[in-house]
Parts: C-alpha cells; structure tokens; sequence
C-alpha cells in the first residue's frame, strides 16, 4: 500500500511537472493550473504515503536519506502550496514539481528493500532531528528556487527578452516568497540543528566532530549570515536571490553530500 | 511628376541614429526643401520611431541627391553621419510604393507596435506643419487626405486598434512581471507631451497607487495632473520622486539623459533594494544605458518595447491582412486621380485652343452682325455652351482614360488630332488654365 501510494505521488508530481513545462512552453494559465493542481493531488498521495509509513514490514526511518528526502520534497510541496495563498508564485511550479519528483524518486530507489537502522540514541530525538532538520531544508530549499527563478527571470528583464503573460511569477513575487520561505525555514534549520546536537549528546556524549555535523553548523552560520543581510541589511533583491541560491547549493553540498559520500 | 520618399525607422536604424535625426518643428526645415528647384512639395514627419521627407519633384535623382544631402547635413548636421551608417539606414519609395508607406504609416501598419494610436496625430502634425510653412500643395495634400482616409478606414473597418499593445500598454505589461501587484505601486511621468499623456492613462487603467507628473513646465504638468488625478511637480523635485516612485516612465526633450547612474543611485540607497522600472519613451533617450548596471533598475527604452511587443503581435497580424486591404484601396484611389493629372496639360491646352478658336470667331462676327448687347451676350453664351458640349465626352474620355497605364496613347493621340505640339499662329498662344488645375475639375 505505501509503496502503491508512493508511485501514485511519484506519478502525480511528473504530471505536474509535464504540465507545468508545457505551459511554459505554450504561455498556457490552464497547463500551469493543471500542473498546481497534480502538485497539490501528489502533496496529498504523499501525506497518506507518510500517514501509513508505520504499517510497512519493517517501517523505514526517517533519517534515512532516501526517505529524509521524500520528507523533504513533501514539505517543500506543501510550503509551496502553502505560499500560494499569500504570494503570487503558481509559476514556481515549473521549478518544484521537477525537485519534488526527484525526492519521492530518490526514496523510490531505495524500495521495498531493507533500510539501515540509524536511531542510535533517542528515537524521539532523531525523528525530531530530522522532521525539524527537512522541514527546515525543504524551505530553504524553496527559497532556493524562488532565487533561482529570480536569477533567470531578472536576466531576461535586463536583457530585455521578457514575455508578458509568460505565467511565470514577478520578481516581487518571488522575492517575497523567498522572504517568507527563508523567514519560516532559517528557525526550523536552527531547531533542527538545535535538536541534531541534543541527539548527538544522547547517543555519545560528546561531540566528535564529523563531516556532517560540521558541514550543518557551517551552514547554519551562513544562513545565519544570509538571514541579518536580508533582514537588517535589506540587500537588494538580486543579492538576496544570489545567496538564497548559494546557501541552498552548500547546505545540500555539504549536508546531503556528505551524507551520501559517507 | 513624381514621388519620392526618403527615410528611416525603428527596423532599418538604431534608435542613436533617428535620435541624432530627430527634429521638433518641421516646418523650417520643409520650406528649405521646396526651396531646392528640384522638389515641388514635400512633408517631413519625424516621431520617436521614423524620420521620413515625402517629396514631388520633376527630377527624381535630382531630388535623391538633394534629401539624401538634406539627411546628412540639415538634419543630422554632421557629415560624418555618412560614415555611421545613415546610408544603409535610409530607405527609398517611389510613386506608388511611396503612395502606400504614407498610406501604412498613417494607419499604423508600419508601427513598432502595429495599431498603436499615436501615428495618426504625428502624422496630421506633420502634413499641417508643411501646409503651414507651405511646402505642401495639392498634389501631396491629396495623398495625405487620402491617408487620413486610409487610417480612419483602418481603425474603424478592423479590430487593429483592439487590444493592448500599444507602446505604454506593453510598458503595463513588463512592469506586471517586475511587480506583484500595481495597485501598490506609485508612478512618476516624467515629461507631459501626447506619448507621455497616453502613457499615464494606461498607468491609471493598470490601478497604480498614485501618479506624479513632473515637467519643465509646471502649468503643463498640472494640467495633466488635473486630468489624470496625478500631483504635478517640477523637475528639482525629481531626487524625491524617484525615491518614491516604482515606475518611472520618461518622454521628455532634452539633449542630456535625465536620469543618469547618479540620479538613480541615491534613490535606490532610499528605497533599499525595491525596483525601479524606467520606461523611457523618449527620444533622445532620456535614460542614459549606463542605468543598465544598477541591479534593482530595469530600463525598457522605445526599441526594446518594441521588441516585446513584436511577440505578442500575432493576432494582431490577421487583422493587418484586412487593413493592407484597405491601405491598397485607398492607393488605388490616389493613384488613379494622381495618373490622371497627366491629362491635365493636354486638357488644359485643348481647352485652351478650342477657347481660343471661339474667342477670334465671335470677334471677327459680332461687328458684322450689328446685334444688340442683349443678342449679343445670348450668342456668346451660346457659343460657350456648344464648346462645352462638344468637349465634355471628349474631356471626360481623356481623364479616365489617363488614370490607366495605357492612357497615354488617348493623350497623345488628342494632341496629334488638335495639333496641340504646334505652333498656333492664327490664335497666338493657347490660354493657360491654373498650373495646379485639378483634373476633375478641369
């Protein structure tokens, strides 16, 4: 059933992506709503995948990669979705459908078969870890894309190849959405690195110091950095986008890729 | 006779070179060329997009030589124009492709942006500055009518003028991509000349927040203010106004661009990293390019709108296929009654013989008649209305027949028959009807 579940939102999410890069491809409002509205069908698919994960023989944790990133790609689809109802960004989607296929993608690989158990410690502690750590990601991860869209549409705006009625979103709009979603993602990254290290101290008492949780802390103190020169600084919008984008490329280079090269 | 049309536009020069081109008052410079023996008539029509002299003259590569000097050294003003380029950026139009470019430009097909509204009044400006400063007769006044004609057709016949491209609507357009929502925004017009005013009405219908006007001339800017609901403001206030304003669209003369990367940069410090959209519709451009560099500027100038909006033009086109229709019509029309002005010298000089012959025979007569004045005013009407009679038809055939190409054999065939080409020795010299004699009326 969850795995049934899994490829329906695997299926759903590459409609949506079809969807959305026809109706970049043909200036079409109805292929972008269609392309929203498989996202949204997928977000949901993905949730019941979630809500039923404990009846899978034996359950997958969390804090394996390939489900932390399906975690990941649901809460960065729900944040999106979310954002919608405050900020004019449906065109986002041509960029989240494909990430969020890639994450549910990237766990199906690692199905049906046998996961690794790496709750040493607190399983509590862990899944906190990891709820609060994705979740933070998957916001980020959707400023990310806002400043990446920001970074093409303010290219073609300057060198003056934009297409009104293109359906993607204004660069106000994507830099308020990447305003709202690194406002709501730097707090749960922080709570997630807060919880990372509670973990840590509960499994070993004492930090050691690897890859990854450097890599976490070194982010974090860059997102950090990122946060005061959006908000108190109030660097301009190109900046901001340009380090929206960095932050999110070294938090996966050396969060995710660490993890994975481990 | 025969036309000649000389010009450039935004397709065949880049906008620097139609800047340096680009002349205020017309007049002057039109009665300059009538006063060229080589040109009879002519009209200069200079907008922010084309830069065109329409001539009648009687010695066409004469007349080529002379606008072609006349670009170059009237009103570029500078000979070393030739070298950038100005001779591959002007175009030529004889006759009837001369006809239909005033006829297109008139009705917009030849636009920037296909349909826009402004081009007509630029072109009514145009042809009353030439009649004003009189380098325009009857000849090209007719075509002008005509024109005017043709656009009114065009605009009235199909949906060409529909929708929203013209240049400050597609301006809305772009700046819907930079901003969320216009409702919030406040738009600051720089200038207040006919573009700037249509332009502040697409704002207005856009929803901005508030509109400023700021000009040289602060009863201008209030006038407009007036109109449109805006604040109007001088031009020493522009430091605060550009800190406050996310559009910012500029039409206003001036050699030197008004909004510079000094101008700009202490507004954007004010606004902290908000956008600024310059629409600048002016010409010469009134945004120095060097804007380009300052990340939250977006600068849109009168060619780049252009080429936005060339994409959006589709649906436009298909209507463009039913207003050419029209355009060829009105051609038509002028070409035939412009053909048949070759008549007029045959007509005029067989009026004249016959009016010659029935002048000398009632003077050699009448004494002999001994009539009374009240007879002899009854003859001499009567005389008059048999010459009248005799030459209608033949008059009549004479003009249609010219309007065709191969109408020339009826005229000559008529000066053979009358013996119009010979020395009239009985009558003396054939009397000269008016030089500008219309045919129709002939």
């Amino acid at each position: 059933m969850v795995v049934a579940l899994h490829t329906l939102t695997g299926a759903l999410y590459l409609v949506a992506c079809l969807a959305s890069g026809a109706g970049l491809a043909l200036g079409s409002a109805r292929a972008m709503r269609v392309a929203v509205g498989a996202l949204a069908a997928g977000a949901l698919a993905h949730g019941l995948t979630f809500s039923l994960l404990h009846t899978a023989n034996p359950p997958p944790p969390l804090t394996d990669l390939a489900w932390a990133a399906s975690l990941m790609s649901w809460i960065g689809t729900l944040a999106y979705l979310a954002l919608l109802r405050r900020t004019r960004v449906s065109g986002l989607v041509v960029l989240v459908a494909p990430m969020a296929f890639l994450g549910v993608f990237l766990a199906a690989l690692r199905l049906p078969g046998p996961v690794e158990a790496t709750t040493a410690g607190s399983a509590s502690l862990a899944h906190a870890h990891v709820l609060l750590a994705s979740a933070g990601f998957a916001l980020l991860g959707l400023a990310g894309l806002c400043g990446a869209l920001f970074l093409a549409e303010h290219r073609r705006l300057k060198r003056r190849q934009a297409l009104p009625g293109s359906g993607l979103p204004s660069l106000e709009s994507l830099d308020r959405a990447g305003a709202v979603a690194l406002a709501i993602g730097f707090p749960l990254l922080t709570l997630g690195v807060v919880t990372g290290a509670m973990w840590v101290h509960a499994a070993r008492e004492s930090w050691d110091g690897n890859a990854h949780e450097i890599g976490a802390l070194v982010a974090w103190c860059l997102y950090l950095l990122l946060v005061l020169q959006r908000f108190a600084v109030h660097q301009g919008a190109r900046r901001c986008a340009i380090s929206a984008l960095a932050g999110f490329a070294l938090l996966s280079v050396w969060v995710v890729g660490v993890e994975v090269l481990a | 006779m025969k036309l000649l049309l000389l010009g450039m536009n935004h397709r065949s020069a880049p906008l620097d070179l139609r800047e340096r081109l680009a002349v205020n008052e017309p007049g002057p410079f039109v009665q300059k060329l009538v006063a060229c023996e080589e040109i009879e008539e002519a009209v200069l029509l200079s907008t922010c997009n084309r830069v065109e002299v329409v001539a009648l003259t009687r010695s066409p590569e004469a007349a080529r030589l002379r606008l072609r000097s006349f670009f170059r050294r009237e009103l570029g003003g500078d000979p070393v124009l030739q070298e950038r380029g100005l001779d591959e950026a002007l175009y030529e139009y004889r006759d009837g492709e001369a006809m239909r470019h005033v006829m297109r430009v008139a009705a917009a097909l030849d636009s920037m942006v296909v349909g826009e509204p402004q081009i007509l009044g630029q072109t009514k400006e145009a042809y009353r500055a030439a009649v004003e400063a009189g380098a325009c007769g009857p000849i090209l006044d007719r075509l002008y009518q005509r024109a005017f004609a043709a656009a009114k057709r065009v605009r009235t016949d199909t949906r060409i003028a529909e929708g929203s491209l013209s240049v400050a609507r597609v301006a809305v357009g772009l700046a819907r991509q930079i901003f969320e929502d216009m409702s919030g925004k406040r738009a600051l017009l720089i200038g207040a000349g006919e573009m700037a005013e249509l332009a502040l009405g697409a704002l207005r219908d856009a929803g901005v927040a508030s509109l400023a006007v700021a000009n040289r001339s602060a009863e201008r800017a209030a006038q407009l203010a007036v109109a449109y609901g805006a604040t109007a403001h001088g031009l020493d206030e522009l430091p605060r106004l550009l800190a406050e304003s996310d559009v910012v669209l500029t039409s206003i003369g001036g050699d030197r661009p008004i909004l510079r990367v000094d101008t700009l940069e202490p507004a954007l410090r004010a606004r902290r990293g908000r956008p600024i959209f310059v629409i600048d519709i002016g010409v010469p451009r009134n945004a120095d390019p060097a804007i380009d560099r300052l990340d939250d500027v977006y600068r849109y100038d009168i060619d780049a709108l252009a080429a936005v909006a060339s994409g959006n033009a589709e649906e436009r086109r298909r209507e463009q296929a039913r207003a050419e229709a029209i355009v060829a019509e009105e051609q038509q029309r002028f070409e035939g009654w412009f053909a048949a002005l070759r008549a007029v010298p045959t007509i005029r000089d067989l009026r004249g013989r016959v009016e010659s012959i029935r002048a000398r025979e009632l003077e050699r007569s009448l004494p002999r008649l001994g009539l009374d004045d009240e007879t002899r005013e009854a003859v001499e009407a009567l005389s008059r209305a048999l010459v009248n009679k005799i030459l209608h038809a033949p008059l009549a055939r004479l003009r249609h027949e010219a309007e065709r190409e191969e109408g020339m054999a009826y005229l000559e065939v008529a000066r053979l028959l009358f013996g119009l080409d010979e020395a009239d020795g009985e009558s003396g010299a054939a009397a000269q009807g008016p030089p500008d004699a219309d045919p129709e009326e002939s």
